[in-house]
């Protein structure tokens, strides 16, 4: 993907933007971030709101390739933009998902601050997940649900958490080999951003 | 999988089992619930038969108590994951509503009231 | 690096369990004075600090209790014995702000509440810790009793004197004394650090703070059957205060007679069940119990705006509910099939 060259576009006000193939690459990740977050809308759970967070997937695959930054920028478009699209935007459902998305962020953050090899795709989406549910449930506990009772739940979530955090797990590392698969193929200059976040 | 994903494993391994134990074990007989609307608590008696009809943040759901259990019989949310929690019996069993910011929980040993007047 | 693995496993491991609290611990104590048990409930961290709280309301209940006591000897049979040699009586800050208190509220009453009859609930055998047994006084004594009328406004107080212009003025303070005394309690667990409390004498009580995070929960007692008839919880420091003819009484011939006597007719009250009060003081409430389960079915709203009191149930024999509009609100009737009927607009 790197192999293709930069597109310009004329504006109506005149400016010119000229987008490279990352750019592209990362509109296309957060618009199927998107597409995940409308679908796992209408996933059942034991407590309505409260997602296992598969669309952390794309979160993790752009922490991995582009760094911590790009993935808070397609983390809040997914959580902003899914939430207009479904028409939750400022409701419970949408606390819930901007509280899980700072969770996983915030535990991403200190990922990336761990010394050696760190953690692989798998670690990350196993601990994203896990903080994802724990945020949501937080301010579950906290705004709505304030009682005692609810942390009977807890253990189910966060159950569910961890279950579909290895999955995504497994599926951001076959993305990811994918990727390299492909960008291995093709005679391509490694963008300076890749090497500066590993 | 690199080191530190072990890590994050065993992590994940040792929680859940202590998560499972902390918040489920006590396994008291419920006599007493409490139904929770937006930040207001009631205690109700399972003893006796009752239907409530409770207003909530989006409408009215109507819990129902009989023969010893409570469930939410009605509720106005979409998903009606609330009404498919079926019956609460045990110390513990908890179902909400949250878009109607209702839930009930079948209360364990905690007195009904802390004082008596007479 | 290991290190910052362990901290944060044991950070996120604190961060959950910090968050499922244990039900806060109260502290309960018993005690027996003012005639009556007396239940104490206190939250607050400091063990040591709760012991002695505890300890601070004992004394102070029983202070009152020797100060105040209708038949043992006492500084009020003392008073009694004074005023009706038509003596002027001397008398100090502590004494002079209770009749004080209490001539307020009698007023307030139309002197319904009238803490001057003590010959006449003598007479119906209530100065005794037992139950009277035995035949009810005659109408032949009850009218004697009667004809002399003796009431608050036969009392002129000032700063240090205390006098009567009828004889037949006895003291007893029944029906204001217990609360009064839970107002001091109260005040002496506010001063030695204590925000959340529950003192309840008999039934009667005053609740200050929380349990936590979840308000008081008063359950009131049913006055026929058993069980609760009705919860409330409470806010901020308030107290509930119950008057009924279940609480003493004796039985002669069939008959039941109990100990809220009608200063009127001379005989207990019939026109009510029961009454709960909910109101700030104490004092207030338990005196205004008493006159409105005097004052009955027809004319509580009257007496209960005239005593400043907006939060009232009366239960007549039917077992109607009469409540104001404020107390619908807050109470919450835990029967079924109840029978409920909102008076008027007391404000």
């Amino acid at each position: 993907m790197s192999d293709k060259p930069n597109s310009t576009a004329a504006t109506k006000s005149g400016i010119t933007m000229t987008t490279t193939p990352d750019d592209h690459l990362i509109a296309w990740l957060a618009a199927l971030a998107i597409a995940i977050h409308i679908i796992e809308s209408v996933l059942p759970s034991p407590l309505p709101g409260v997602k296992p967070g598969l669309a952390n997937v794309i979160t993790i695959a752009v922490f991995i390739l582009y760094g911590w930054r790009t993935a808070v920028w397609v983390s809040m478009l997914r959580v902003l933009v899914g939430s207009i699209l479904i028409g939750t935007f400022l409701s419970p459902t949408f606390m819930l998902s901007f509280s899980g998305a700072v969770a996983s962020l915030i535990v991403l953050w200190l990922a990336s601050r761990l010394p050696g090899e760190g953690l692989g795709p798998i670690g990350l989406c196993l601990l994203a997940a896990m903080a994802h549910m724990f945020g949501q449930f937080y301010i579950a506990y906290l705004l709505f649900i304030p009682h005692d009772g609810l942390f009977k739940l807890l253990p189910l979530l966060m159950t569910a958490a961890v279950i579909f955090g290895i999955i995504s797990g497994i599926i951001v590392r076959s993305m990811l080999q994918h990727l390299d698969k492909r960008k291995n193929d093709t005679t391509t200059i490694i963008s300076p951003r890749n090497e500066q976040e590993k | 999988m690199t080191r530190a994903d072990y890590y994050a494993v065993l992590f994940a391994a040792l929680l859940l089992p202590y998560l499972y134990i902390s918040q489920w074990t006590g396994d008291e007989a419920g006599i007493n619930a409490t139904i929770m609307n937006g930040g207001e608590t009631t205690q109700v008696s399972l003893a006796h038969d009752h239907t409530y009809e409770i207003d909530g943040a989006l409408g009215t759901s109507i819990i129902k108590i009989e023969g010893g259990k409570i469930r939410f019989a009605a509720s106005p949310c979409l998903g009606k994951q609330c009404i498919h929690s079926g019956w609460l019996q045990h110390a513990g069993e908890f179902a909400a509503c949250l878009p109607n910011r209702i839930s009930v929980a079948v209360l364990g040993e905690e007195p009904r009231f802390d004082s008596i007047n007479f | 690096m290991k290190p910052l693995w362990l901290s944060l496993l044991l950070i996120a491991t604190l961060g959950i369990t910090a968050c499922s609290e244990a039900p806060p611990q109260v502290h309960k104590a018993k005690l027996f004075t003012l005639g009556t048990l007396v239940d104490v409930s206190v939250l607050h961290p400091d063990e040591a600090a709760t012991q002695q709280a505890v300890e601070i309301v004992e004394s102070e209940l029983a202070i009152i209790n020797t100060q105040w006591h209708a038949w043992r000897d006492s500084p009020l049979t003392a008073i009694n014995q004074q005023l009706a040699l038509g003596e002027t009586v001397t008398i100090d800050a502590a004494t002079h702000r209770f009749i004080k208190q209490a001539q307020t509220l009698a007023a307030d009453s139309n002197q319904l509440f009238n803490p001057t009859i003590g010959s006449l609930v003598e007479r119906w055998g209530f100065h005794s810790d037992d139950r009277p047994n035995g035949a009810p006084p005659t109408k032949a004594n009850i009218d004697k009793l009667l004809k002399q009328t003796p009431s608050m406004t036969n009392i002129t107080l000032t700063e240090t004197t205390l006098t009567s212009n009828n004889p037949a003025v006895q003291f007893d303070f029944g029906a204001f004394g217990k609360g009064y005394a839970i107002d001091r309690a109260i005040e002496q667990l506010k001063q030695a650090g204590i925000e959340n409390a529950i003192v309840n004498a008999g039934g009667d009580l005053r609740a200050i703070g929380s349990k936590g995070k979840k308000p008081w929960r008063i359950g009131v007692r049913h006055p026929t059957s058993a069980g609760v008839i009705a919860a409330i919880e409470t806010d901020g420091d308030e107290s509930v205060f119950t008057s009924g003819n279940y609480e003493r009484f004796f039985d002669f011939d069939g008959k039941r007679y109990h100990h809220i006597i009608d200063p009127r007719s001379g005989y207990p009250a019939n026109n009510a069940v029961s009454v709960t009060v909910i109101h700030h003081n104490a004092a207030t409430a338990d005196a205004a119990a008493t006159a409105l389960f005097i004052a009955g079915v027809k004319e509580w709203p009257k007496i209960a705006q005239q005593m400043g009191i907006d939060q009232v149930m009366l239960i007549d024999e039917a077992l109607t509910i009469y409540m104001t509009p404020q107390m619908a609100q807050r109470i919450h009737i835990e029967i079924d099939d109840a029978q409920i009927e909102i008076v008027g607009d007391n404000g």
